[in-house]
Order: C-alpha cells, then structure tokens, then sequence
C-alpha cells in the first residue's frame, strides 16, 4: 500500500468520523442535551434549521470520507 | 458452478395466506373505529366498496404477476413496461412503503399488547419483533410460508369467533336507528380514502412470485381469494361492530374491536381478540419484512443499487444481505415511534405502487401485445382505469403535509439515482468540491470563534479556544479529503 492509499484510508475514516459526529451533534442540540442550544444561542423555533444543516454536512462528509476509504 | 436462486416452494394456500396475512394487520381494526366516526352507519357499505376498488387494481396485479414472474411487484412490473428512473422511482417507493409497513405493523403489534401488559416497553418489542421475523425470513420461504400461513389461520379463526358470537348478540338486541353518515357526503368521501388501507397487503403475492409454484395458475387464483375473504371479512367485522356499539362510540376507542368483543362476550372475548389482533401484528410483520427484502434484492440485481444486496444464502437461499439490511433501518424507525411519519410513507407508498402497476398493465398491452398472459384482467381497459381513478380520488383526500414528503422521497430517489447511474468518478469530484467548500466554511467559523466573533454563552475561554483547534482540524481533514477525491484517478 503506497503513502498516498494510507492517506486516503487515514483522511477517510477520519473524515466519516467527524460526519457522524456532527449527526450525532445535530440530534444533541435538537433535544436540547447538555444546554447545547442556550450555548449557541439558538431559539426552539430556529433549531430546526441547525438541525437540517448540521445533518447534510454530516452526510456529506461521510460520504466523501467512504469514496476516500474505499479507494481502489 | 449455478448461482444458488429463490426456490419456488409456496403452493395455493399458502400464497393466499400470504396475501391475507400481509392484510390483516393490528392497526387496521384500530383505524375501524375512526372511520366509524366519519361516516357513521355508512362504514359498512364503504368498506365492501373498498374491496372491491382494491381488487380492481388486484387483477392487474394478477396479470402482471403470471405474465412477468420475477421477484420484486411493482418495481418489476415498471422495469418491464417502463424502464429507467420510473421502475428505480417505483421501486424505492415500494421499498421504503414495505419498510415502513413492517415498522408500522411491529408498534402495532407492541400496542396492542400494551393493553394486556401496560407495563411493556413499545419501541422495545417493536424492535425485539422485527428482530426475530427476519431471523425467520433469514431462514427461508418454506419457514417463512409456514409461520405466516400458522398465524393467518389462528388470526381468522378468532376474528370468525367475535364475528358470529357478535352476530349471535346484536340478533337479541333491539335495532338502532341512525342517520348513515353524520358529516354527509364529505365524510362518506373521506372514510373511503381513509379505510382503503384496509387492502394494503395482499399484494405481498405478486412480489414474491419468483417462489410460487406454478405461478400461472397460483397467482392470480391466491391474489382474487385473498381479495375476496378480506372482504367478506372486514365487511362482517364491521358489521358485527357498528351492530353493538354504535359508531360515535365506537369512534372514542382506543381498540375499537376489542371494545366491542368486550360488550358481546365479556372479557374473555376483549381478551380473546387482543391476541388475535396482537398475532395479525406479528403475521403482517412477517409478509412485509419479506416483500421488503425481494424489492431491494430485485434493484439490486438490475444495477440500481449495490451489487452485494442480491447476494443469495447459498444454504437457505434467501437474500440474506437484503433481510439484513431492511431490518436494520427498519430496526431505527421501530424504535424511533414516529407512528404519523410510518404511516404516512406507508399510504404513499403504496398509492404510487397501485398507480403504476395500473398503468404498467395498460401500457404492455399496447407494447407487448403477444406477451403470453396465463391471467388477463377481466372487463380491460375498464379495471385498470378503475384502479386508477380510486388512486387519484384517493390523493383528493390526502393531508399536503403527505404531500411534501412524498416530493423530498422522490427528490432523495433522483440524487440516490443519479449518484449511481452518473459514474463513480465524477461523483468523486463532486464529493471533492464540496469537502473543499466544508472546508473553507469551517475555516472562517474557526476564524470567528478564534476572533471572538461568535459569542458561545456559559462556555469559558478555555473551552472557547478547545472549540477553535476543533473547527480548525475538521477544517483541515476536509480541504485534504477535498484534494484528495479531486485528483482521484478515472478507474
């Protein structure tokens, strides 16, 4: 396996991490777990917003981070 | 060596029982009561009309059954006729609505229960149930057919008990009078949109008719008797229901039919039919998982989605890999509860399906008019047509909030379509240009933190500062996935 592949590997699975990550983040704040919406600021009526937002990031990152860690 | 395929070991009876069982699910005689209370006395010539609306559409399934028998209904049927995005639009409607049939019909089945043993968990049985019917699909359709074929007949035999034990009861009773429907014609209308989900189910035959025996002859046969005994067996229920109770009550109940089989036979026959009405769960559980499974290994194995999805067990030669899958999502949605979300993709679902296969048996008449046809739907092109107008009359009637969420559906079945379709390549440099983007978006939101831009309330200067290496990493692992997906190479 050359430099490049464990790049890939390494910056994918990292990539698909932090897009679960935020997914997971996403849900927090929609619930209100740990205060997370008095700490950005956010009102119950725009949360759906940061949810929806915080959710394609998160997929899109997974995505590019499984094309990068499945690389022939 | 052979590629390991579905064997075709389900005869007569059991394929009617399939389509009865994939039917005769817990909500179903909960949704009784709330249609009693639209159209009153009503409810019962509605839901025979239903029926018969229903088998309309199930003599196309009929035809196309025997004329295409392939595994997957409706999405084959497209495939055939159609071609292209329309079968892969059919075919992820179909899927998804089975999907979320088996979730519906899990909580409905945990709900039912419920009333027995209040202190259960709902979305913890729900799961649980979904869990173990596809360990009984995983094991194959013999299994499969004969559990489902077990159930179907304890669930008729106890909803035969209430029918003449009520039947017995209201001929002691003096008769009520009652005007038919206490919101007129608008409340006719509307019980009839509502309740033809009554029928949703029985065309579990067509998708599974790559493992019927003697398709030619067992399909249409097994799709007409189901359709004919649900309709006996509704419009007897119901009857028998609005007979003892009288609609506006019946409307207030959480499980209208037990309420009445209470009334009737005491509390041994409210009992009773809990567990039957809790194994209709749990059969119509066990259909939808399998009609599932057989439309995604279906698009599968037509290249619309990935390749590992058809993949048969080659010991119990069943799409193990699609059972698994299905499960799993079904697993989420199951333990989320979202009873509105479930249902309302379940209703779309399956009017898109009825729609399409309509159209599908008018148009390969006219395509393919030598395609042999072991069944042909009788009165043609009047079926068809019929089968049609009750979908259109039936989206007349559907909330727009439904609506919507059919639009999103299709719109996540066009980008799914064309991830596929376009290339892998350049959906690679598609995927580069948007972490590029995430990038640089996250970049200047570290900026902001790191500049005290963005006030974040409660949180010290310590964890502010954690917060801005944060931003900044996934910043950096973004314009570096970026790079690296854009000079990907074309293999």
């Amino acid at each position: 396996m050359n430099a490049r592949r464990v790049l890939s590997k390494i910056v994918g699975l990292t990539q698909t991490t932090i897009g679960g990550l935020f997914m997971i983040f996403a849900f927090l704040s929609f619930y209100n777990i740990f205060g997370i919406q008095e700490m950005l600021g956010v009102s119950a009526e725009g949360i759906g917003l940061y949810l929806w937002t915080f959710i394609i990031f998160g997929l899109l990152s997974i995505i590019s981070g499984l094309f990068l860690f499945y690389e022939q | 060596m052979d590629e390991p395929h579905l064997k075709r070991d389900l005869g007569l009876i059991r394929t009617t029982m399939l389509g009865i069982g994939g039917t005769l699910s817990a909500a179903n005689f909960v949704i009784i009561g709330e249609a009693a209370g639209m159209a009153g006395y009503a409810v019962v010539p509605i839901v025979f009309v239903c029926g018969i609306l229903s088998l309309f559409t199930m003599f196309s399934y009929a035809e196309l059954g025997t004329a295409i028998p392939l595994a997957g209904g409706e999405y084959t049927f497209a495939k055939v006729a159609y071609g292209g995005f329309p079968s892969f639009l059919t075919g992820w409607f179909e899927w998804l609505s089975n999907m979320f049939y088996t979730a519906l019909s899990a909580i409905g089945f945990a709900y039912v229960v419920s009333y027995l043993l209040p202190q259960i968990n709902i979305p913890l049985t729900a799961v649980m149930v979904v869990i173990i019917f596809a360990i009984v699909n995983l094991r194959g359709t013999k299994e499969t057919g004969t559990v489902g074929t077990i159930i179907t007949a304890i669930v008729l035999a106890i909803l035969g008990i209430f029918v003449i034990g009520g039947w017995s009861y209201v001929q002691g009773t003096p008769a009520t009078t009652q005007s038919a429907s206490p919101i007129g014609i608008l409340g006719v209308f509307a019980a009839t949109a509502y309740l033809f989900e009554l029928y949703l189910g029985a065309e579990a035959v067509a998708a599974a008719q790559a493992e019927v025996k003697n398709p030619g002859r067992n399909i249409p046969l097994a799709i007409v008797l189901s359709a004919v005994v649900l309709i006996a067996l509704y419009t007897s229920v119901v009857s028998v229901a609005v007979g003892i109770v009288t609609p506006d009550v019946l409307s207030h109940q959480s499980s209208p039919i037990a309420f009445v089989a209470e009334q009737a036979l005491g509390p041994a026959g409210a009992i009773l039919i809990t567990i039957g009405l809790a194994i209709a769960g749990l059969a119509a559980t066990n259909e939808a998982i399998m009609a599932q499974s057989r439309v995604l290994y279906a698009m599968s194995r037509d290249g619309y989605l990935p390749k590992g999805l058809c993949k048969i067990h080659k010991r119990f030669c069943t799409p193990h890999v699609a059972i698994i899958v299905g499960a799993i999502i079904t697993v989420i949605f199951a333990a989320t509860g979202l009873v509105n979300f479930v249902v309302y993709a379940v209703n779309l679902g399956f009017i898109i399906g009825f729609s399409i296969v309509n159209l599908a048996v008018i148009k390969l008449r006219k395509i393919a008019p030598h395609l042999k046809r072991p069944f042909k739907a009788p009165l043609y092109p009047l079926t068809p047509i019929a089968g049609i107008a009750a979908s259109v009359f039936l989206i007349l009637f559907i909330e727009p909030s439904v609506l919507i969420l059919g639009l999103e559906l299709g719109i996540v079945a066009l980008l799914v379509y064309y991830i596929k379709m376009v290339g892998h390549h350049r959906i690679r440099i598609a995927f580069g240009g948007i972490s590029l983007g995430l990038g640089g978006f996250f970049a200047f939101v570290a900026y902001l933190v790191g500049t005290n831009s963005i006030v974040l309330h409660g949180v010290s200067q310590e964890v502010s500062t954690l917060i801005f290496y944060v931003l900044l990493f996934v910043s950096i692992i973004q314009v570096l996935a970026g790079i690296l997906n854009l000079i990907a190479s074309d293999r």
